[in-house]
């Protein structure tokens, strides 16, 4: 315990002083308040050409919570092409567009984001050899948890500063969003993102200790992030055998397969669930992530324990 | 004699179809200085990192004090170690790493223990410079230092004054010899007249195999032979063999004389001043006396 601790110590002292966090943390920043901006100015357009054409309808006569009603179906409507799920839908109805598109998009960065930030944490020091200082004085195993525990404080430091920004700049767009519903979804929305982001390091954790040159593990860890997801899409482009279609989608274009349960073969897969508002598939969610990510770990410990150093 | 402080049993590397050591077994005895010696590719380094538990043998295995060298964690506060071609992670200053390593390391003082480290090389000024902005020279001290860190029983150096230059070399040589009969040391090295020098034995390493191991007396000759740098003259062969206690004498390449002798029935001493007195009587002129063959010369015919 005590190695782990000096490690983590150590590797976040590291981290802290090397320019790469920063420069990271910035891009992270720049995206983040780029997918925000973009997408809020879209929103905010569709918001105001809404709250005309309701006020117009108002001003005719009709009913304004009934102008609302309808608003909110068109919403519903929209969220529903991505996904069948109605109860998820449901849930994230009174999240604004722009924090869910901001989300949905930090899903995708984030795996990347984690890969650049640490895809050199061991082979980094394999490569150069200066690793031999380290194996004479402690495990393995505490090289590899230790430096991973140290990567993923940093990522949850990062993805704490890059929630708040999102919530915050969220409220800039949408004065009716709540305090209250913000620090929720701000809780729910960090949670999520750290939760995905464990597994995503565990991953770039077992790139890193695959390989002995830094530019090959970031390589290869990034075609792993691009598999996984094709993986995830083609499981997803089809219904289990015995499902029944919903809607004309899945009619036209999504047979029955066995093909179907490839998505479980992903870790994407289960990135959705993490805004669940079932806490079955919340927690089923939640265990996915931690048992891929205990899966690329322990796979990482096996290498790094048989390699030659 | 005592259990060796490391003891190495019939170890074999293989990288793929390469056998880099094969079969190779010998011990290193608590506080001595040991030499591993070899040409290139003769698997000294690969020895030397199955020692430090950098490499896991094929086969065979290597105790260190009792311990499985290959055992995750089994080196902690038993070995230092100076790797041959490690590179010092370039960001650090000096001091924070050498600090860090020793709290990795679980020693109660890290900072007090780098500090005198780092004053043992004659480096404290480069505390607080960045591991990247050190000379060569200088960060192979300063991973000597590290090495030395915690007083640890066993030491194991790889090529410790390669590529510095011959003042720095000699200090160094002179902390291997303050390190000597307080630590158990183990050198890796190309440079044979340093290891004779410093090593109480050596093992004499070829194409992964063993040529040889034992100590440095075996091995030079230094306890059955002598010789002398003949400069003008013909030495007296058939009165140098007749003197008690010489088994041979003969004339080497480059007017060399070689005298061979029983230890147990002359000292060395004494028959190097007698022959010595028969050359002058003879008016025979001479050079240079030493006894032994040099390391140099041994490899050579051996390897």
């Amino acid at each position: 315990m005590n190695e782990l601790l000096a490690i983590w110590k150590g590797e976040l002292r590291r981290a802290a002083t090397s320019g790469r966090v920063l420069v990271l943390l910035a891009l992270f920043l720049l995206f983040t308040g780029l997918v925000l901006g973009a997408v809020g100015v879209a929103m905010k357009v569709v918001t105001n050409q809404a709250d005309k054409a309701l006020a117009e309808a108002v001003a005719k006569g009709a009913d304004p919570s009934a102008a609302k009603h309808e608003l909110a179906e068109q919403k519903r409507k929209f969220l529903s092409t991505f996904t069948n799920d109605e109860a998820y839908v449901e849930a994230v109805l009174d999240l604004p567009l722009v924090l869910l598109a901001a989300f949905k998009l930090l899903t995708w960065f984030v795996p990347l984001f984690v890969a650049l930030m640490g895809f050199d944490q061991l082979s980094g020091e394999v490569g150069p050899k200066s690793i031999r200082y380290l194996v004479v004085r402690v495990r393995r195993s505490s090289i590899l948890v230790g430096k991973l525990l140290a990567q993923i404080t940093a990522l949850l430091i990062m993805l704490a500063v890059g929630t708040l920004l999102m919530v915050g700049v969220t409220r800039a767009f949408h004065a009716d969003f709540e305090w209250g519903a913000m620090a929720r979804w701000a809780a729910k929305l960090f949670l999520a993102l750290g939760l995905l982001g464990v597994a995503w390091a565990c991953l770039t954790a077992l790139f890193s200790a695959l390989f002995r040159t830094p530019g090959v593990s970031l390589v290869v860890n990034i075609m792993a992030i691009l598999a996984l997801a094709f993986v995830s899409s083609l499981g997803g482009w089809f219904r289990f055998p015995g499902e029944e279609a919903h809607g004309m989608l899945d009619t036209l274009a999504r047979s029955e397969s066995w093909a179907a349960y490839l998505r479980y073969a992903s870790v994407w897969h289960f990135g959705q669930g993490l805004l669940h508002p079932d806490w079955r598939q919340l927690l089923g969610a939640a265990l996915a992530h931690v048992g891929w990510g205990a899966c690329f770990v322990g796979t990482a410990q096996v290498t790094l324990a048989a390699r030659d150093l | 004699m005592s259990t060796p402080a490391i003891r190495v049993e019939r170890v074999t590397k293989q990288f793929g179809p390469k056998t880099a050591v094969n079969d190779v077994s010998f011990d290193v005895q608590a506080g001595h200085c040991y030499g591993l010696i070899g040409p290139n590719g003769a698997g000294k380094t690969t020895t030397f990192s199955m020692m430090c538990g950098f490499l896991s043998p094929t086969s065979g295995r290597i105790e260190v004090l009792g311990a499985d060298a290959s055992e995750p964690g089994a080196l902690k506060k038993k070995v230092g170690v100076l790797p041959q071609d490690a590179v010092l992670p370039p960001l650090w200053p000096v001091g924070e790493l050498l600090t860090y390593w020793g709290s990795l390391s679980g020693l109660e003082q890290p900072e007090a223990e780098a500090r005198r480290a780092l004053e043992r090389v004659q480096l404290p000024e480069t505390w607080g410079v960045q591991a990247g902005a050190l000379s060569h020279g200088m960060a192979k001290r300063v991973a000597m230092a590290q090495a030395l860190m915690g007083s640890p029983p066993v030491i194991l150096l790889d090529e410790p004054t390669a590529g510095l230059d011959p003042k720095i070399a000699a200090a160094v040589r002179e902390l291997i010899r303050e390190l000597k009969g307080q630590h158990t040391l183990v050198v890796s090295s190309h440079n044979l007249q340093e290891l004779e020098e410093l090593c109480d034995a050596t093992a004499i390493l070829d194409k992964g195999k063993l040529v040889r191991a034992a100590s440095m007396a075996e091995i030079t000759g230094k306890a059955a032979e002598f010789r002398v740098q003949l400069a003008k003259g013909s030495p007296p062969l058939e009165e140098i063999a007749k003197l008690t206690g010489c088994t041979q004498a003969l004339l080497e390449p480059n007017q060399i004389l070689a005298v061979h002798f029983d230890s147990e029935q002359v000292l060395a001493e004494q028959l190097i001043t007698q022959v010595v007195g028969l050359l002058a009587q003879r008016g025979v002129l001479l050079t240079a006396v030493w006894r032994g063959k040099r390391l140099e010369e041994r490899v050579l015919a051996l390897t």
